[in-house]
């Protein structure tokens, strides 16, 4: 036989199971279309970063700025500001075309309905800056900014706050609001949900910076190239201020946003990766399924003289077939997804294509399929030709022995990897985490079947006695193929598992953070700012005068290089501290002098510091002071690792940033809360938190991260349901005899749904517990393994875990619709016609 | 003509008579339109007498499995009426039809007559089970002891041999003591041995508990076990023979053959 002819039987039975063909494409459909709406989104999403970037930096030639003492690597924290009077050195510089010192800061739009402009956190950025009428802003309508009192805001911002020319708007800054006229608007093109306000240069650094400073100074060129340039500028400047060329800086911006996208990819991608992953259990369970259903057809091909080779071809000829379709759809479903994903962040745009998802789609598409379809296309082949002659045939059943001791063999050594990543000192512990789990998965599933016949038994019990013969004969039919119930179940097992291990984290990150703020958290109340945006000192005063207020002390957050690394350090009111944070200390004194550090036990012990040990700091102005270690407490979430003085903060720091007010309160109540609401009423970018709302913030937190991650693992969870349905379909196509028999000696079609539906649920409910299990299990590893960070309390979720099992039961009953409502419809007498 | 069967040209028996546990009256299936139009059964009527074992002959596509289907209520008929005691079964909806089936008929098939994740005795009290009715235990020991499968209860039915799976099928069919049972090919697929004995428990079952028993058959030997043998050609009752020996039928089945037409 050639080719061809086994090509026409690969053809001939793609057409005749359109069904099959449709159902197992589903899987790779779904799957791709995760990854190719990853990749197309977060290309458009590059393009229009690198878009923005390009424009913020087009006419710069040389940058001057300060030298970051402490990096922090991501870029965290501004830089100090540059002395006003290097701007009028650089105007002596041959070459240097319009030297620009800008002002850059936090400032919020407080809209017409009093409420605050841009999402408050984490959100995009609500920028201040000085008005320099070059760079990316261009006016749109009115005029530039000339005095204090008057602003320019972007044109979307000003559109959605509904302020319009000449209208007095509320701008927060880190001092307080300012009120001032609209005296413009600006267009500066997409901004991606940023907000920007602009003052004229002398009231943006008073309220932004610092009077007489600039954030940096950005300069043209009148010929020299940036290089050249750049080297004569360095000549004039002081010391602790660099220059830069535009390339670079624009380079700069480039590449930090270009890392957050590529992390944001990667972690789309782990969750693409999962969904393929749960696929390929369905292709394989159906490629089975076809090739076991198929069985006599393939014994004829053998016994009129095709080749094994050729019949695994012919299988493998199937599966490429269904691959490259399913990609096609995939990649199409994808492109529809990112086109959702980009009209949910807001703003518009068209989608930006390369040849990389399409390319990416094909692949992991078509190679899913074809590996997963390799072992049952070799199972094809070792039809003996003899079985095209024989009424019963069964394929060659290897034994359950091999898997039990290669699923143990897996499960086992994914264990020890997931140990490894978990509990060892790896530098990249989500390798060895993610191949563990990959493993475990693996493992699970091959001692499915092995785990499938007590565990069917006890699931299937109910439906024996509620629904009596129709329980009996679905609990039987479950437990009749125990290698296709588990890899149904264990796709569904996966997505669980998975979506039960994020629970038991969150849960336990609730509970943990719950129990911190009972144990060390001693005030009555926090003020912390909503967005990104710092307190004032004078904000400290005020809250001091509110009534029913005893003491109210600012806490300030800074960083600082301990022999060249980077740590950070709370400072402050010391008493306000210690009591707010309820610090418990094991050795030295509580008082801090000016120059004292106190350190937690594991800083300490760590660095072998000892009470009275001398630690050198480099503080972000460039200057090193050695501060004397004062005392040591117990571990404190609130506090962090190190305490300095507040006199040594403010001394280094140019523009001192207040992190929270910690406030004591005569009698905390409504009453002092009310009172201190009304003394921020001003400030809609502040909030008054005590322990309840703490904790409810946390909690409304570390839900929204769940459902995230929930929402990505659902997905899969819808690619297992398809398994299901799947897998009944062609059982009910198996069994079309036996159903027949079934209708004909008087089982009613009601009773023929209730059995096939009772069945899916029983596959359904196998894999969730299988998949809670596993979850509890990795959650419970990871917390363990995050103890030290502060996750100290496991708690397992088990509300959420049983509804967990009742949507498993439900997805059961839905999965079962189709092939249940097929199965009633069958025609008895075809179905008992013997051929 | 004897006085239990009637050809199509007699007249009918009258509605509610108790000596007939099913009849037809002059029942047509055709199936498709057109040129492809096909009489399977043409104006049929028939009584099948009380705690007779009656046979029904005929050559390939005589129309003989279509008359037992349509009579025991599996497939509908084009025209005419079929009563299954005083039933009207034309009338009932696919429900009534079922619990029908349930109640009151027993099936034998030629293959796939058993559920193969059930025992063999899970099998035979399958149609109570699922009607949820306790099976009688006396009978269900007569019935067991009868067809000699009591070490076999337990086994499952790829355990047993085709004639032990054929008497699983023919218990089954009596547990639930249906007023009738329709056998299709009982021995089709088994060995002459094992086909005798099958054959010689349903003759039993007729003479002494008193079952009414059809089977279509067209082997002249099988055939010779029943009471009486209708005899169906193109889709009409043309004869029917009282005590047939296996000599009579083949001999009566001879003068039908078409040209062609192989009665096997």
């Amino acid at each position: 036989m050639s080719a061809v002819p086994m090509a026409r039987v690969t053809l001939r039975n793609l057409a005749a199971h359109k069904i099959r063909l449709v159902l197992t494409a589903v899987a790779v459909i779904l799957g791709v279309a995760f990854v190719a709406g990853t990749l197309v989104f977060t290309d458009t999403m590059n393009k229009r970063f690198d878009d923005l970037f390009n424009r913020i930096g087009t006419n710069v030639a040389v940058d001057v700025r300060s030298v970051k003492v402490v990096d922090s690597g991501n870029d965290g924290e501004a830089r100090p500001p540059v002395p006003q009077a290097v701007l009028a050195k650089l105007r002596t510089v041959d070459g240097v075309k319009d030297p620009v010192g800008t002002v850059d800061g936090y400032a919020a739009l407080v809209g017409r309905n009093g409420k605050v402009v841009g999402s408050a956190q984490n959100g995009p950025p609500q920028l201040g800056t000085n008005w320099t009428g070059d760079g990316i802003a261009r006016l749109a309508t009115g005029r530039a900014p000339q005095a204090a009192g008057e602003v320019v805001i972007d044109k979307a911002s000003a559109k959605k706050a509904g302020y319009n020319l000449g209208d007095a708007v509320t701008v927060l800054v880190k001092s307080g609001p300012q009120h001032a006229t609209l005296v413009g608007t600006a267009d500066i093109g997409d901004m991606m949900g940023a907000t920007l306000v602009a003052f004229d240069t002398t009231t943006a650094q008073k309220l932004l910076l610092k009077p007489g400073y600039y954030s940096e100074i950005r300069m043209g060129s009148t010929g020299a190239d940036e290089a050249t340039l750049r080297d004569r500028v360095a000549k004039v400047l002081p010391s602790g201020t660099e220059a830069v060329t535009g390339a670079k800086l624009r380079d700069e911006n480039k590449s930090q946003v270009a890392s957050f996208m590529s992390f944001f990819r990667t972690f789309l991608l782990v969750f693409a990766l999962i969904s393929i992953f749960v696929g390929a259990f369905i292709i394989f369970n159906t490629f089975s399924m076809l090739v076991a259903q198929r069985t006599r057809e393939l014994a004829l091909l053998r016994a009129i003289g095709a080749a094994r080779s050729q019949v695994t071809r012919a299988v493998i000829g199937e599966a490429v077939a269904v691959g490259f379709v399913g990609s096609t759809l995939g990649l199409l479903a994808g492109v529809g997804l990112a086109e959702l994903l980009q009209s949910t962040t807001g703003s518009g745009g068209s989608l930006t294509f390369t040849v990389t998802p399409v390319i990416w789609s094909y692949t992991v598409g078509i190679v899913v399929t074809v590996v997963s379809a390799y072992f049952p296309a070799r199972r094809a082949a070792k039809v003996p030709p003899v079985a095209a002659m024989r009424d019963d045939v069964a394929l060659p059943q290897r034994s359950m022995r091999i898997r039990l001791a290669l699923g143990s063999l897996l499960t086992l050594a994914g264990a020890a990897l997931m140990g490894l990543g978990l509990f060892g000192h790896v530098s990249n512990p989500a390798v060895p985490v993610g191949a563990g789990a990959f493993a475990v998965f693996l493992g699970v599933a091959l001692l499915a079947p092995v785990i499938s016949k007590p565990a069917v038994r006890v699931l299937g019990w109910p439906f024996a006695r509620l629904l009596r013969t129709p329980g009996r004969l679905a609990r039987q039919n479950a437990l009749r193929n125990p290698r296709r119930t588990a890899a149904t179940a264990s796709a569904l097992m996966i997505g669980l598992a998975l979506i039960t291990a994020v629970n038991v984290l969150g849960s336990s990150m609730r509970s943990s953070v719950e129990s911190q703020v009972d144990k060390q958290f001693g005030a009555d109340y926090v003020i912390e700012p909503n967005g990104a945006g710092g307190l004032s000192p004078e904000l400290v005063a005020k809250v001091k005068k509110t009534d029913g207020v005893t003491a109210a002390g600012a806490v300030y957050s800074g960083s600082a290089k301990v022999s060249g690394k980077r740590v950070s350090y709370s400072a402050g009111d010391t008493a306000e501290l210690l009591s707010g944070t309820r610090a418990k200390f094991v050795s030295g004194s509580q008082t801090l002098p000016r120059d004292g550090m106190f350190v937690d036990e594991d800083t300490a012990k760590h660095n072998s510091w000892t009470v009275g040990s001398s630690v050198p700091l480099l503080f972000p102005d460039g200057k090193t002071e050695t501060l004397k270690i004062a005392g040591i407490y117990a571990k404190n979430q609130f506090l962090g690792g190190r305490v300095i003085n507040e006199g040594a903060y403010l001394a280094h720091t140019a523009d001192p940033s207040v992190e929270v007010i910690i406030v004591n309160a005569k009698k905390a109540g409504a009453e002092t809360k009310h009172a201190l609401e009304q003394t921020l009423s001003a400030r809609p970018d502040v909030k008054v938190q005590d322990q309840a709302t703490l904790k409810a913030d946390a909690r409304k937190q570390i839900d929204g991260f769940v459902s995230f991650l929930t929402i990505l693992l659902v997905m899969s969870v819808i690619i297992a349901a398809v398994g299901v349905i799947n897998t009944l379909a062609l059982s009910v196509i198996e069994r079309t005899r036996e159903i027949g028999l079934l209708r004909a000696i008087g089982i009613s079609r009601r009773q023929l749904r209730r059995m096939i539906r009772a069945e899916s649920v029983v596959i359904a409910v196998f894999g969730a517990v299988l998949g809670i299990g596993i979850g509890v299990a990795f959650g419970a590893a990871l917390q363990h393994a995050l103890r030290k960070q502060g996750l100290n309390v496991l708690s397992v979720p088990v509300g959420t875990l049983i509804t967990y099992l009742v949507v498993a039961a439900v997805i059961g009953v839905l999965a079962a619709l189709w092939p249940a409502w097929r199965a009633g419809r069958m025609d008895v007498l075809k179905a008992i016609s013997t051929e | 003509m004897t006085d239990s069967a009637r050809s199509t040209t007699d007249a009918a028996p009258a509605p509610g008579a108790g000596d007939f546990a099913a009849r037809s009256q002059r029942i047509s299936k055709v199936y498709g339109s057109g040129d492809a139009r096909v009489i399977a059964l043409d104006g049929v009527t028939v009584g099948i007498p009380r705690g007779r074992f009656t046979a029904v002959m005929g050559p390939s596509g005589s129309g003989k499995s279509t008359l037992m289907h349509c009579m025991a209520g599996l497939d509908s008929v084009t025209d005419g009426e079929v009563f299954i005691g005083d039933t009207n079964l034309t009338r009932l909806k696919d429900k009534a039809l079922t619990r029908l089936r349930r109640d009151k008929i027993g099936f034998i098939f030629q293959a796939f007559n058993l559920v193969p994740t059930l025992t063999a005795l899970e099998n035979i009290t399958l149609p109570m089970d699922i009607a949820g009715r306790r099976p009688d235990p006396e009978w269900l020991d007569r019935v067991v002891d009868t067809v000699g499968l009591r070490p076999r209860l337990k086994h499952r039915p790829s355990e047993l041999s085709g004639g032990q799976q054929q008497r699983v099928a023919c218990a089954r069919a009596l547990a639930s003591r249906p007023e009738i049972i329709f056998a299709d090919e009982p021995t089709g697929n088994l060995d002459s041995r094992s086909g005798a004995e099958v054959l010689e428990f349903l003759r039993s079952s007729v003479r002494e508990m008193g079952q009414t028993i059809v089977m279509v058959t067209h082997d002249p030997s099988a055939a010779a076990y029943a009471d009486q043998v209708l005899f169906l050609t193109d889709g009409q009752i043309v004869d029917t023979m009282a005590q047939p020996t296996a000599e009579r039928v083949l001999e009566r089945m001879k003068g039908f053959e078409l040209p062609g037409v192989s009665a096997r």
